[in-house]
């Protein structure tokens, strides 16, 4: 698929602030499934915009307003080409000892993200344990959002695992907080995604569509590719799916902090925030898919 | 130099300085309350409230309920023991001794103490305000303690810019200490001149700060209201008027500053001396005239602090935040 | 004098008939000499000294309360004979390089990785590896600016490295005060040595930081970043910013913009190009690290990426401070440097190792475990001094992350006598701190910081946990001079013009008449 996106974020200080400096994921990245042709962003007031990749192989945009402003807009715009991801594989759970897999997995595997005290994720624990490493992946995605809720404003974004339990719901990231934690307990390594996700309904009929950014994960499931390495296969635990050419991936980390997409600094009082993201597929949509 | 520092120093000396002239004001005031208090119906008494008001401290919430004036005896407790109050004597001094340990590094060690052992010393119970003697030891210990910080300061301290900073604030303080006592002496407008009265204050006011001898050896009139008021505004020889202490804050910015010719404060400051010593031969030198002078040259220093805020410690900082 | 000297462990100034060492000799003598009530006296002395000059370390109390008091620095000095240093200074330099590597190694190709030898899931789960840090070369490769790495000696006398000090290493200002005091309160021991000067230090350091920092031209700025005067090390920020004549920042006097640091002067902004932080990564800036720490300049990160500034010890260094890193250190001798390592590890124990987390477990209360990402002794447990129930919480933690912790054999510590109350001697346990300097090259100052335990028997020597220090003298060797004395010639002042009074030869006088002017 095709697709434009436009992101804009505005801050509306009440006093003027000085010294904002920002950092910002936001351009899609370049894989296999993907391509990123065209990225711009613009800042008002102006700013000139530094580059470079981070740890993880983010793109990263950084750039400082050291004069008094009173608000910052940041347009971001960018033509993103996508394709399916091929079929992933479904070996056994011992594949998981072999040590190219460990190799491939590296810090991934890790416990990263806060888990829970007392055995409360036990139970979901078990239930994910199924005949495959695959199936455990899609089961949980399925699982969780039986489980729990998908509701705004229950959760903000320093909320842990521990608050989801506790409300009972939340957002796409406290989804795949969970996820990742019961995945690396299975021995599956796992990575947190942030990205845009085309959500138009699947009839179509819609070209353009007003969405959030959005986060799901990738799972490393053995014997995969052509010469049998190990593949990071996307999966979304909000929309019990798997991450398809809808998805537009920015990058990954162990969990949210490593890839937010928006960090930032400066002098003041605090600021209202709007953000608003528009995909609009430029290519046209085939009819009644199978 | 690190304009966090400077600033220390610019409060360090403008601590010392306002806890200094506010126990010599207290001594001042309460002289002339006492002499002052007119027998006869004429005459105008002085008001505790208008010194409270002048000084920028207010009395107690408490004490405005009940609409009663304030006392002599709670006006100078407030003043000078005060913790509660920011402008009081043993606040400033407590700021002061705070900033002096964040520079110690700066001044010498001498200095340090000279301040570091007042609040010692002010514990004595020999030294207070209440008592026989009314305010006079606590007076005393005052002036004798910051004298010391300042001596101490003229002779061991490198006459560098951090020597600039603190000597700029001391002074700066001292022009807006005596424009407030001014105002205190000079009758308000309006009101019906009595000349003894009023006259018995500028002079006792002038006796606090320690310029009688040289009121006297200027030679210039008598010692009425007017004269005294004069001679502490525009008498560039007497070093605590206002005129001398703002050309001592100039002097001593134009030394600091690398560039003062570009300096808003500094400019600021000569614009305003020129002015006083236009006014100061030729001006309007009558009650309502010298106190129309005080206010201009009071919003004027106020500006010229803001522009040496400004300037040279970076303007105020706001906090970080996170978005 | 009477000590008794233990048969199990290694004393530094006798033997075990009890006669002293050779290198020794001349000291026992002097202390004989003096005697217990003037090692009192000077004591005292000490103390008042150290109270007034603000020499003191914050310690608390196990009541929570915080007081100030005087360094407890032992009059007794402790001698290190040149050969021995030899060996030492040889062994850290080593070991400095080494480590150094590896810092470039982890943040760049991974090279060490991919031979096998370090597994990549110990690198990535150290507390102090920073992300950040990947990618980032500072000027020169260099990291490791200064290094502390604590030594110890065992039973036989042998020294070993107890652990690696590369983030924020601290003691130097307690060791040059305490020669400074030495020096005043017992001059007479210096009598019979030739000790090597220490003094050095601030300059060496300062040399180091002008050689990293990037300027095109003319004199670098340094600093010295402090988290301001609540640190318990604050001393020794304001010392050596002092010593090496360059401005203590805090954290509000910095600032980024375009990359560049600056610092906040009365002249406006002024650049920076060097800092020397005693902070630790976690916090030096809250964009790329923890964002709620009000001591970090934010954009700090990028300057250094966009290499406008030097950071010493640069960001990341924390990644081999670790002591689960530490057990690889003589295998990345041998991979960089392609050398034995001159000096041993302690024996250590990976408890990411389920093999090794049993069997260490299973001797718990014989061994001393230490959580890996914390320095200054904290969290440490030395099994033989724990009570049951401490023991079995312990084991409890460890192993709800085991790959946060070591464990070690105990090292019999070394002992040196220290002066007791009474002016008397005891063997008390040491260990010994030097510490390096890396510039253009690596430099160890002779000596080091000698941490004493003060209580009899103990092996805790950490000043935070109630131990002192002694002077430590490394005694001049005719072979070598690690630091060339500076030729005295050039110390000659100038000669001094003669003057010579001349006869006054009278002149005939010209009679000056020049008629001023009508006014």
């Amino acid at each position: 698929m095709l697709f434009s996106i436009h992101y804009k974020t505005e801050y509306h200080y009440g006093e003027p602030v000085t010294d904002n400096l920002n950092a910002l994921r936001v351009r899609p990245a370049t894989t296999a499934t993907q391509r990123c042709d065209e990225f711009h962003v613009r800042t008002d007031p102006e700013s000139r915009l530094g580059r470079h990749s981070d740890y993880f192989g983010t793109e990263v945009i950084e750039f400082g307003i050291s004069k008094a402003h009173s608000s910052l807009t940041i347009d971001v715009s960018a033509r993103v080409v996508t394709s399916e991801p091929a079929e992933p594989p479904a070996p056994d759970w011992e594949a998981l000892a072999a040590p190219a897999y460990l190799e491939a997995a590296g810090e991934y595997l890790l416990a990263s993200i806060v888990e829970p005290p007392n055995g409360a994720l036990d139970e979901l624990v078990a239930l994910s344990d199924l005949a495959s490493p695959l199936e455990a992946v899609e089961g949980l995605c399925e699982l969780i959002p039986d489980r729990f809720e998908y509701r705004t404003g229950i959760t903000y974004v320093g909320s842990t695992v521990a608050d989801l339990l506790a409300a009972g719901g939340g957002v796409c990231q406290d989804f795949v907080h969970l996820a990742l934690i019961i995945l690396r307990r299975h021995g599956i390594a796992a990575r947190y995604v942030s990205g845009y996700l085309f959500a138009a309904p699947p009839d179509g009929g819609h070209d353009s569509v007003e969405v959030e950014t959005h986060a799901w994960l990738e799972a490393l499931l053995p014997d995969g590719g052509e010469r049998g390495e190990p593949v990071w296969v996307g999966v979304d635990p909000t929309n019990r799916s798997r991450a398809g050419e809808q998805y537009v991936k920015i990058g990954h980390g162990r969990h949210y902090d490593d890839v937010p997409p928006i960090k930032g600094v400066y002098r003041g009082g605090p600021a209202e925030l709007s953000a608003n993201v528009v995909m609009t597929r430029l290519d046209p949509a085939t009819s009644a898919r199978a | 130099m690190l304009a966090r520092i400077a600033h220390e120093l610019f409060w360090l000396g403008r601590n010392v300085s306002r806890a200094e002239l506010t126990a010599r004001m207290i001594d001042g005031v309460f002289q002339a309350d006492l002499q002052g208090r007119p027998e006869g119906p004429a005459g105008v008494t002085l008001s505790w409230d208008a010194v409270l008001a002048i000084m920028g401290s207010t009395a107690t919430g408490k004490r405005k309920k009940n609409a009663v004036k304030p006392s002599r005896a709670d006006t100078v407790a407030l003043l000078s023991t005060d913790p509660a109050n920011a402008n009081s004597v043993v606040a400033s001094l407590e700021r002061a001794r705070e900033g002096a340990h964040t520079v110690r590094d700066v001044i010498s060690a001498e200095m340090w103490e000279a301040i570091n052992a007042v609040h010692l010393g002010l514990a004595d119970a020999s030294v207070g305000v209440t008592g026989y003697g009314g305010p006079y030891s606590f007076v005393s210990y005052v002036k004798s303690r910051t004298a010391l910080f300042w001596g101490v300061a003229s002779r061991t301290m490198l006459r560098d810019d951090a020597y600039a900073f603190l000597d700029a604030g001391g002074r700066f303080e001292s022009a807006d200490m005596v424009l407030r006592m001014l105002r205190v002496a000079l009758p308000a407008p309006g009101e019906r001149a009595a000349a003894s009265p009023r006259d018995g204050q500028a002079l006792a006011l002038l006796g606090a700060v320690g310029g009688l001898q040289a009121f006297r050896r200027a030679g210039v009139a008598a010692p009425t209201a007017t004269a005294v008021a004069s001679f502490l505004l525009y008498t560039r020889s007497y070093p605590d008027s206002v005129a001398a202490s703002i050309d001592a804050v100039r002097g001593a910015l134009e030394l600091a500053d690398a560039n003062p010719r570009a300096s808003e404060p500094v400019l600021r400051l000569s614009r305003v001396l020129a002015d006083l010593d236009f006014r100061g031969r030729v001006g309007r030198n009558d009650d309502g005239g010298l106190l129309e002078v005080c206010e201009i040259v009071g919003r004027e220093l106020s500006l010229a602090d803001g522009d040496i805020t400004e300037r040279y410690f970076g303007g105020v900082m706001s906090p970080t935040h996170v978005s | 004098m009477s000590a008794t000297w233990s048969a199990t462990t290694f004393d530094e100034v006798f033997a075990a008939d009890g006669v002293p060492r050779e290198h020794a000799q001349a000291l026992v003598a002097e202390l004989e000499r003096l005697g217990a009530e003037s090692l009192v006296a000077a004591g005292a002395l000490r103390d008042a000294i150290f109270m007034r000059q603000g020499i003191t370390f914050d310690l608390t109390s196990p009541e929570g309360a915080v007081a100030d008091r005087p360094f407890p620095l032992d009059l007794i000095p402790r001698i290190i004979p040149a050969a021995e240093w030899r060996t030492i200074k040889r062994g850290l330099a080593q070991r400095i390089r080494a480590l150094n590597h590896f810092v470039d190694d982890v943040y760049h190709e991974r090279e060490i990785v991919k031979a096998g030898i370090v597994p990549w899931t110990l690198i990535a789960s150290r507390s102090h590896f920073a992300r950040a840090a990947h990618g980032i070369r500072p000027p020169r490769g260099v990291y490791t600016h200064v290094a502390g790495c604590d030594l110890v000696r065992d039973a036989q006398g042998g020294w070993k490295v107890l652990e690696d000090n590369v983030r924020t290493p601290s003691g130097i200002s307690y060791m040059l005060e305490n020669r400074l005091a030495m020096t005043r309160l017992i001059p007479s021991l210096f009598a019979h040595h030739r000790v090597r000067p220490i003094d050095q230090y601030p300059a060496l350091l300062h040399a180091a930081l002008r050689s990293v920092a990037p300027v095109a031209d003319g004199d670098a700025r340094i600093v010295v970043w402090t988290p301001g005067p609540a640190n318990s090390a604050y001393f020794e920020h304001t010392f050596l910013a002092r010593q090496m004549g360059v401005e203590l920042v805090e954290a509000s006097d910095l600032v980024v913009r375009d990359d560049v640091c600056y610092m906040r002067t009365t002249s406006g902004l002024a650049r920076v190009n060097a800092i020397y932080r005693r902070l630790d990564d976690a916090f030096i800036d809250p964009l790329e690290f923890r964002p709620d720490s009000l001591l970090g300049v934010p954009g700090l990160i990028r300057a250094y990426r966009a290499g406008t500034v030097a950071i010493a010890n640069a960001v990341g260094t924390g990644v081999a401070d670790d002591k689960a890193v530490y057990c690889y250190v003589p295998a990345m001798i041998r991979f960089y440097l392609g050398e034995e390592p001159l000096l041993e590890n302690v024996t250590t124990y990976l408890l990411d190792d389920p093999e090794q987390l049993e069997a260490a477990l299973a001797r718990i209360d014989q061994l001393v475990l230490k959580p890996t990402g914390e320095s200054g002794g904290k969290g440490v447990v030395i099994g033989p001094a724990a009570d049951e129930r401490r023991l079995v919480e312990l084991a409890a933690t460890v192993r709800l992350d085991p790959s946060q912790w070591i464990a070690q054999e105990v090292v019999q510590l070394s002992t040196v006598p220290t002066v007791a109350s009474d002016g008397t001697l005891a063997a008390r346990h040491v260990d010994l701190r030097p510490f390096a300097i890396y510039g253009d090259e690596i430099r160890i100052v002779p000596g080091g910081l000698t941490r004493v335990a003060l209580e009899p028997g103990s092996l805790i020597v950490n000043s935070s946990r109630g131990g002192g220090s002694k002077d430590t003298w490394v005694l001049q060797d005719d072979e070598e001079s690690e630091i060339e004395p500076v030729a005295a010639a050039a110390f000659a002042p100038p000669a001094l013009p003669t003057l010579r009074l001349r006869s006054w030869t009278g002149q005939a006088q010209q009679q000056q008449q020049q008629l001023l002017p009508p006014p």
